[in-house]
């Protein structure tokens, strides 16, 4: 039986980093993985929808491209095309994590992993090695001094979903080979409102269904109210917020479902209401652990669980289900499990969603503030003020920046609009080095550029706006 | 005319009380019984309310600052009314001022939460900041170089005329304290300007060794705080009797086992007794058989009490008060669990009157509740012993030459050794332990 000093479970955007960051270190680390390298964010998550949507936003443009003066006769979509080359991209990614691997010298097992004990696993089948030899290859054991859980999340379908080709969850829906005349998106959180933005610049007639009062509800309500708007507006999705999607059936001509005393109908029903975590088979038991719950296994700052050799990080200990965060937080296990001081990882986080208007956010939200009793003070500088969206045609959003009354310091910023969710770097940057508004306010940004936006928001809190006019008080 | 609003006289000793916070602001309008503002005094904070309705024109003391009782600290009338012009009375005055005419007349209940709100305790504390020097010990240019520097110039030493700081000094005091090589965030830096902190003293702990905004937040957290009035009294009357009062402690342990069964018994008869009530009654039983414990010295004279004024310790959020049972040696039993009971309740609450807590003779420190072998208490001044309860608990004892396993209460009493003596000690903690013991007493006085 092979013996290693770090062992990590499932090779997602927080295992390999973690397995990485090891090596490094000096360590000797497998891997395990069930599936795939790169896990949902790489194969079925981050990666593919962003081939698909940067496709469908430039259709959307040669739309809308006559005004600029471009005329593109018959322009249409091969979306078989499109899929083709989301996977060309996605085959690139993961070859290239398996190169990284093994030039760090991670050894790579496939199979699912189960504790044995704290130290020791075993790694049986898996669905690809059982695809390809059936279910007689035997199971082999690795032992680890230390152990990285990170298996991720899977998305959640409720029980009364009828089972039904034409009712998907993200990772089905990305699959597909053909895109539907219509479908019913079940949950306005972010996969769904990216999914619903992508299909409906596409063409596709899209109906948003949510239960709680309004989509995207982790967002300020005038960062959300700048995305519905458009949405509805200029892609046409409906919008239903505040009730349920009751009576749920789908057949061989397509899908329904009442919203109220309202029948909805299309070819196709994206379910999109949360994920949950993967523990699946990992038999936590052996190795003295167990889950909350709901299901997740807690982890610290510092990514320890309650057992001492075994560190868990990513979407399976139920923080911030965000690949970013799986990522610095692997970085923060590896390092505390080959190391012997401790570190943890940051917690300024930036949130994108790529929606159309796109949305980044970092740190504190005016919301959050809000409940935290907190003085704050905004400034917002919106979009279509700035010369280079003008010159582009980019006019829709702002961004935002959320300081502490007193001290002047940058707690959160959102950005919704062009290129948001790359503008957010700055921002995450900024708030993590703890700079005051008036100093961001006197850094010099280039000329036209998106990123003066936050250079006038900045101005904006202190009513100093060069380029709007100054608010009555 | 605009009426005057005076603050109130709490108890006979008050002299004078600070406001802790104005729940009104200027302009408000103020209903007949508003809460206009809370008021610290010695033992607990109490609200004051408005026996008139109108507008709060003005307020003339602001909070945390000590008043005289009975001087105005405020108006209220109809909007636009003149105010009559008067002098804030001078804080913490030496003498009382003159009672203002035709007071507006308010009234005094206990807040809902007694806890003052820390933070303008906290802002009006000049002690935790650096002392600002005067112009005269330090140039313009060196005082406006140490704040731009947020350090505390009052570290710096002067090398000016007759000592003054001159902005060479700072500039030297920065060299030699590393100023060059401090890191620090710019949030960080500028909290730290706001609360008056110096930067010099402010430890990093990330790896970097830069100062963060949470590096600041924890020296803002371990500058010193001033006690609440209640802790400062505490502090002050503790020290003193701990001081100057020889303290000698005697111990017993009681087997409560009986008393409990016949306890449960009465509990489930109806009878609302706790161990405390029956302990209460042991202790004045006694205190009657031995005068000299329920009497007092100063070194020199002993005074004895004709009343049993049984002082029984009860724990708040923010302190400890001992209310007190007057003459509870005229109380039966049952009225003196009633009285015991209601006095706790009103002094939880912090509607206790500063009359109903003083004027003990004797206490009772029960911490049965919280899991303790034994402890010994500090007397009140003024008492000469004190009685500490803690909890009961199965453990094997030898009756009979068996071992058998019964219910164990530790007492321990604190005395006086001016007036009290070991064998006295020893007589009268053993009187206490005989009653508690004697089942039969027991059913003649609950019954």
């Amino acid at each position: 039986m092979e013996t290693f000093d770090i062992a990590v479970i499932g090779a997602g955007p927080g295992g390999y980093p973690a397995a990485i960051r090891a090596a490094q270190l000096g360590a000797k680390v497998a891997i395990i993985e069930k599936e795939k390298l790169g896990g949902t964010c790489l194969n079925w998550g981050c990666i593919p929808t962003k081939a698909l949507i940067a496709a469908a936003e430039i259709f959307e443009k040669i739309k809308h491209a006559e005004k600029l003066g471009i005329t593109v006769k018959d322009a249409s979509v091969n979306y078989s095309v499109m899929i083709g080359n989301k996977d060309k991209a996605v085959g690139t990614l993961r070859s290239g994590i398996n190169s990284l691997l093994t030039a760090n010298g991670v050894k790579q097992f496939t199979g699912t992993a189960s504790f044995v004990d704290r130290n020791t696993i075993e790694i049986s089948g898996g669905p690809i090695i059982n695809q390809i030899f059936g279910a007689s290859v035997p199971a082999s054991r690795l032992t680890a001094k230390k152990i990285i859980i990170a298996t991720g999340s899977t998305s959640a379908m409720p029980g009364f979903l009828p089972k039904h080709e034409r009712v998907v969850e993200s990772r089905a829906f990305l699959e597909i080979q053909k895109l539907p005349a219509s479908m019913i998106v079940m949950g306005g959180g972010f996969i769904g409102c990216e999914l619903a933005c992508m299909a409906a610049m596409l063409g596709v007639k899209v109906t948003i269904v949510e239960l709680l009062e309004d989509i995207l509800l982790l967002l300020d309500p005038d960062v959300r109210r700048e995305v519905r708007a458009h949405m509805e507006k200029n892609l046409g999705i409906r919008v239903l917020t505040g009730k349920a999607l009751e009576k749920i059936s789908a057949d061989g001509k397509g899908v329904k479902g009442n919203f109220g005393d309202e029948t909805l109908s299309a070819d196709l029903l994206l379910c999109a209401v949360g994920r949950k975590p993967v523990t699946d088979g990992l038999k936590l038991e052996n190795a003295g652990l167990k889950t909350t719950d709901r299901g997740f296994i807690e982890a610290d700052d510092y990514c320890r669980t309650k057992v001492a050799n075994i560190f868990a990080i990513g979407d399976v200990t139920g923080k911030i289900q965000l690949a970013h965060y799986a990522t610095a937080q692997g970085i923060a296990a590896a390092e505390n499990a080959v190391q012997t001081k401790l570190h943890k990882h940051d917690t300024i986080v930036p949130n994108v969603i790529f929606t159309s208007p796109e949305v980044g956010t970092a740190g504190l939200s005016e919301d959050d503030a809000k409940k935290q009793n907190r003085a704050v003070k905004t400034g917002k500088f919106r979009f279509n003020g700035l010369g280079k969206s003008i010159a582009t045609g980019e006019t829709t959003g702002f961004v935002k920046w959320i300081a502490d009354a007193t001290t002047d310091q940058l707690l959160g910023a959102a950005a919704v609009g062009p290129h948001a969710t790359e503008l957010i770097a700055e921002a995450a940057a900024t708030i993590r080095s703890e700079l005051t508004t008036r100093e961001l306010g006197r850094t010099i940004h280039a000329h036209p550029t998106f990123s003066e936006s936050w250079m006038e928001a900045a101005h904006a809190l202190h009513n100093e706006c060069i380029h709007a006019p100054p608010k009555r008080k | 005319m605009a009426t005057p609003i005076i603050m109130p006289k709490f108890g006979q000793m008050t002299e004078e009380s600070a406001i802790v916070e104005w729940l009104k602001k200027e302009g408000d309008k103020v209903n007949k019984g508003d809460i206009l503002f809370t008021v610290e005094t010695d033992k607990s904070v109490m609200e004051v309310e408005s026996f008139e309705a109108g507008t709060l024109l003005k307020i003339t003391v602001p909070p945390r600052v000590n008043v005289p009782v009975q001087s105005t600290v405020g108006f209220l009338g109809n909007p636009g009314e003149a105010i009559p012009a008067v002098a804030a009375p001078a804080p913490a005055a030496p003498k009382k001022a003159e009672p203002s005419p035709a007071p507006a007349a308010t009234t005094v209940t206990a807040p809902k939460s007694i806890a003052p709100t820390a933070a303008p305790i906290i802002s009006q504390t000049p002690d935790a900041r650096p002392q600002t020097p005067s112009l005269f010990r330090i140039s313009p240019r060196a005082a406006a170089l140490a704040k731009h520097s947020v350090i505390d110039s009052a570290r710096i030493k002067g090398t000016g005329p007759e000592g003054r700081i001159v902005e060479k000094d700072v500039r030297n005091y920065l060299q030699q304290h590393g100023y060059d090589k401090l890191r620090i965030s710019p949030a960080a830096k500028e909290l730290a300007a706001k609360e008056k902190l110096d930067v010099l003293a402010i430890q990093a702990t990330d790896d970097s060794g830069r100062i963060s905004v949470a590096d600041v937040q924890r020296a803002i957290a371990e500058k010193p705080k001033p006690l609440s009035k209640m802790r400062q009294v505490i502090a002050q009357r503790l020290t003193q009797s701990f001081r100057d009062t020889p303290h000698f402690y005697v111990t017993v342990a009681v087997d409560m086992t009986e008393l409990i069964a016949y306890r449960s018994q009465l509990k489930a008869a109806g009878a609302p007794y706790t161990v405390t009530d029956f302990i209460a009654e042991a202790v004045v039983l006694t205190l009657q058989e031995f005068p000299d414990v329920n009497s007092s010295t100063d070194g020199k004279t002993t005074r004895w009490n004709s009343h049993v004024n049984l002082g029984i310790a009860v724990s708040l959020e923010q302190g400890l008060v001992v209310p007190v049972i007057r003459a509870a040696e005229q109380l039966p039993l049952l009225e003196l669990s009633q009285r015991t009971k209601s006095l706790a309740e009103k002094a939880r609450a912090g509607k206790a009157t500063p009359d109903e807590l003083s004027g003990g003779t004797f206490t009772i420190s029960n911490m049965g509740m919280m899991d303790v072998e034994s402890f010994g208490a500090i007397i009140n001044p003024g008492e000469s012993a004190i009685l500490a309860v803690a909890s009961t608990k199965p453990q094997p004892v030898v009756r009979d030459g068996k071992i058998v396993v019964r219910q164990i209460m530790k007492l321990t009493l604190s005395c006086d050794h001016r007036i009290v003596d070991g064998a006295l000690g020893a007589k009268f903690i053993n009187g206490i332990k005989q009653k508690l013991e004697d089942i039969e007493l027991w059913k003649r006085l609950a019954a």
